[in-house]
């Protein structure tokens, strides 16, 4: 019974025992709030991640493709002991491309291209919709029903608009002068005198639809231009004013546009080019994606490229209970396929996550090595605990000597200092797990209000395209981190413990 | 009750050695109030810590109605300090962060278990205040030790140490941190408690007079005790109160 009477005592009389709460509390609040947000960046990334890629690809790099028709590999995967497990499959095309369009910089009304490399991937829209989330990516299209390259009205009319007047001279004019039947075309915007130099205006002019106008050409009949889902981040550009620091993003391509998009033949050393039309942006929210993706139709790809009927890659999405069976699908599945097309050759079978294995390990390591770092301050409050614990020892030397004298064992004075240690670690683990958690929760609250008082953005939403801070409160990390820091409180008081067990009662009761 | 023979004991320091004890042999009879007078380091104090077991001899031996318990256990030994020996210091030793009812209170929390606590605790409570009122101290129930004097202190000490119903009560000095007058009303209150409840009281002193109210002196020279003491240090039991 004393054991707890002079743990509750100490710990309501001794201030200094706030430090050691306070320094627990910190170590706890921080590996709390570093992990929920570590977790929250791995977690939405490899969403993320996956979200564009299935669970399962047969991939290749020979420029000529998989050997044979897309057909007859799914149907040897269906036909496979793997084939129970195949919910979806998507043959489609990657490979690395040149794209070209032109702007006119608002400033001089210059006009100049601008070429990028991309990576242009053909896909039959509706069926890769069906092994990722592709569809929800496509910024027009993802709420309504298939996606495909399709151009609408109004991108086809712009389209028309700009190859029919034959360029930019009487583009220009015309948006100018409204010589044409277009009455509510928009005057391309007047660049502001002070406006910084290198920022861009879109291409071309665009209808006002607040107004309506009429499309010039009828939505319905084929599309007599091949679409191409863009990159949103190459349709737009973002610049940050390095004064007011506030960011302005310029559509630098839209729907109806023309790019042009170059890359090499299937067979020999044979560059290929073919003009597309913007159809839709394509927004996964990686930004490295987001700059470099361009989807095409497969079959435009392939008679670009000549590959007649063949593709390097055949993404399968799994059934659901076998996607996420980690062992099932890296012991059985892709064995399996291995076994099916492993002879043959350059053939890759890969899960998406070796397919971003690099990144996401990358990942692992970082919130390793940084809870490795972030433990010393759960070690700092260990030692503060050790010295202060010495330092009470030292204080309550005469008081262990009475309780001594009143029949405490050694064991018994020995477990008030354990006991007051871990009640020090849980009051401070407590106290932590609420700071940590609450400051998780409001993380966005938080860092809005830093980023007011300091004036500095903290959390620059360009980098990853996360609206907010993304948090992911894992209890297992909360528990661990608790469990590490209470073992540390209690391991480090057991020595100014074992000092104060060890206390003679005669030496400590013979003078005052 | 209490005897002690043969008793030795040597403390070292490096290469240094006080020959504390040197063959010291003595009984204490049950229900006297016995005294041991000598000069500071004459070894009073290591006697007391010895037969209250909070020390071990070096050689010789002790033994309480008959049993030896200078041999025993640390457990053992911690549980005789518990409930047949009650200690009281000069500097009273009260913990100050407890009131007084608490350090009262302080062997029965030590001797129970918290579930054994909660369900004795009423008694323990009520035998606690019978005995801050015995020492006069049921008005001071709340106060912390550095709101009572030194009188009130001891007296607090005095009922800690009778709480458990020792049967020996040794006194380190009890009067030594304290004026003539409280000190006087100290003793008498050990007097009472000896005569009324027949408690044994092994009391250490370098005060003559108050050692001469105790039914027996023993004087203690260079670790032995005197054998040649003046007759008048030994007087009747209670006719010094």
């Amino acid at each position: 019974m004393y054991k707890f009477l002079l743990c509750f005592k100490y710990l309501r009389t001794r201030y200094l025992a706030f430090v050691c709460i306070v320094s627990v509390m910190l170590g706890v609040a921080t590996l709390i709030v570093v992990n929920s947000v570590m977790s929250g960046f791995s977690y939405k990334l490899q969403n993320r991640l996956h979200g564009i890629l299935s669970d399962v690809m047969i991939e290749t790099d020979r420029a000529d493709g998989l050997p044979g028709p897309p057909d007859a590999i799914v149907a040897r995967v269906l036909a496979s002991p793997v084939g129970k497990y195949v919910e979806a499959t998507s043959p489609t095309v990657e490979v690395m491309a040149l794209l070209q369009f032109q702007v006119r910089s608002r400033l001089t009304g210059e006009r100049f291209s601008i070429t990028k490399h991309v990576r242009m991937i053909g896909v039959e829209p509706a069926r890769h919709a069906k092994v990722g989330k592709f569809l929800e990516y496509l910024q027009r299209q993802k709420d309504g029903g298939e996606a495909s390259f399709a151009l609408t009205p109004d991108a086809l009319g712009r389209f028309d608009f700009n190859r029919d007047f034959g360029g930019w001279e009487p583009r220009d004019a015309n948006a100018a002068t409204k010589l044409l039947d277009f009455p509510t075309v928009r005057i391309p915007q007047v660049p502001p005198v002070d406006a910084p130099p290198g920022m861009f205006l879109p291409a071309l002019a665009v209808p006002d639809r607040a107004s309506s106008p009429p499309p010039l050409v009828p939505a319905a009949g084929p599309p007599r231009v091949p679409g191409v889902f863009i990159g949103h981040a190459i349709a737009h550009h973002t610049w940050k004013d390095p004064v007011t620091g506030v960011s302005e993003t310029i559509n630098l391509l839209r729907e109806g546009d023309e790019v042009f998009l170059a890359t090499v033949g299937a067979t020999g050393v044979k560059p290929v080019a073919s003009t597309f039309a913007v159809a839709d942006y394509f927004r996964c929210e990686m930004s490295e994606y987001d700059n470099t993706f361009a989807y095409v139709a497969l079959g435009e790809l392939q008679s670009m490229r000549g590959m007649g009927n063949r593709v390097n890659t055949v993404q399968i999405k799994l059934i659901p209970s076998a996607a996420g069976d980690h062992e099932l699908v890296h012991k059985t599945i892709i064995p399996e396929l291995q076994k099916l097309f492993g002879r043959e050759e350059a053939i890759n079978v890969v899960s998406w996550q070796q397919h971003q294995g690099a990144l996401l390990e990358a990942i692992d390591i970082e919130r390793g090595i940084l809870n490795l770092l972030l433990f010393m301050i759960v070690g700092v409050s260990g030692f503060s605990i050790l010295a202060i614990f010495t330092m009470i020892v030292s204080e309550k030397y005469r008081d262990i000597g009475v309780l001594k004298s009143l029949g405490a064992s050694s064991r018994g004075v020995m477990s008030i200092f354990v006991s007051y240690g871990l009640m020090l670690g849980v009051v401070g683990c407590g106290l932590g797990t609420l700071l940590g958690l609450g400051i998780t929760v409001y993380i966005n609250e938080i860092e809005g209000f830093l980023t007011l008082v300091t004036k500095q953005q903290i959390f620059d939403r360009g980098v990853y395209y996360f609206d907010k801070i993304p948090t992911n409160i894992e209890t297992t990390t909360v528990v661990l981190v608790n469990v590490g820091a209470l073992s540390t409180s209690v391991l480090f008081s057991v020595l100014p413990a074992f000092r104060a067990a060890r206390l003679h009662p005669v030496n400590a009761l013979r003078f005052e | 009750m209490l005897a002690a023979t043969n008793l030795r004991k040597t403390y070292r320091r490096n290469a240094d050695q006080v020959k504390v004890l040197q063959g010291l042999s003595l009984d204490v009879h049950a229900g006297e109030f016995l005294s041991v007078v000598g000069a500071s380091g004459s070894g009073k104090s290591t006697l007391l810590h010895l037969l209250g077991t909070l020390d071990v001899p070096d050689e010789g031996t002790i033994t309480l109605n008959g049993r030896r318990i200078d041999n025993v256990s640390s457990r053992e030994r911690d549980e005789l300090r518990n409930t047949v020996f009650g200690y009281i210091f000069q500097f009273y030793h009260l913990l100050p962060e407890f009131n007084t009812l608490d350090n009262v209170l302080m062997p029965a929390y030590i001797s129970n278990s918290l579930v054994k606590w909660f369900a004795t605790r009423r008694e323990w409570r009520k035998r606690a205040e019978a005995m801050l009122e015995r020492v006069g101290l049921s008005h001071r129930l709340t106060h912390r030790p550095r709101e009572l004097s030194g009188g009130e202190m001891q007296r607090a000490a005095v009922a800690r140490a009778l709480l458990c119903r020792p049967q020996i009560l040794m006194a380190d000095e009890p009067t030594g941190n304290l004026d003539a007058e409280i000190g006087a009303d100290i003793v008498r209150l050990l007097r009472e408690l000896n005569r009324d409840d027949g408690i044994t009281i092994v009391m250490v002193t370098h005060n003559l007079d108050i050692a001469a109210t105790t039914d027996r002196v023993l004087r203690m020279t260079h670790g032995k005790l005197n054998t040649d003491a003046p007759a008048a240090f030994t007087r009747p039991k209670l006719a010094a109160v």
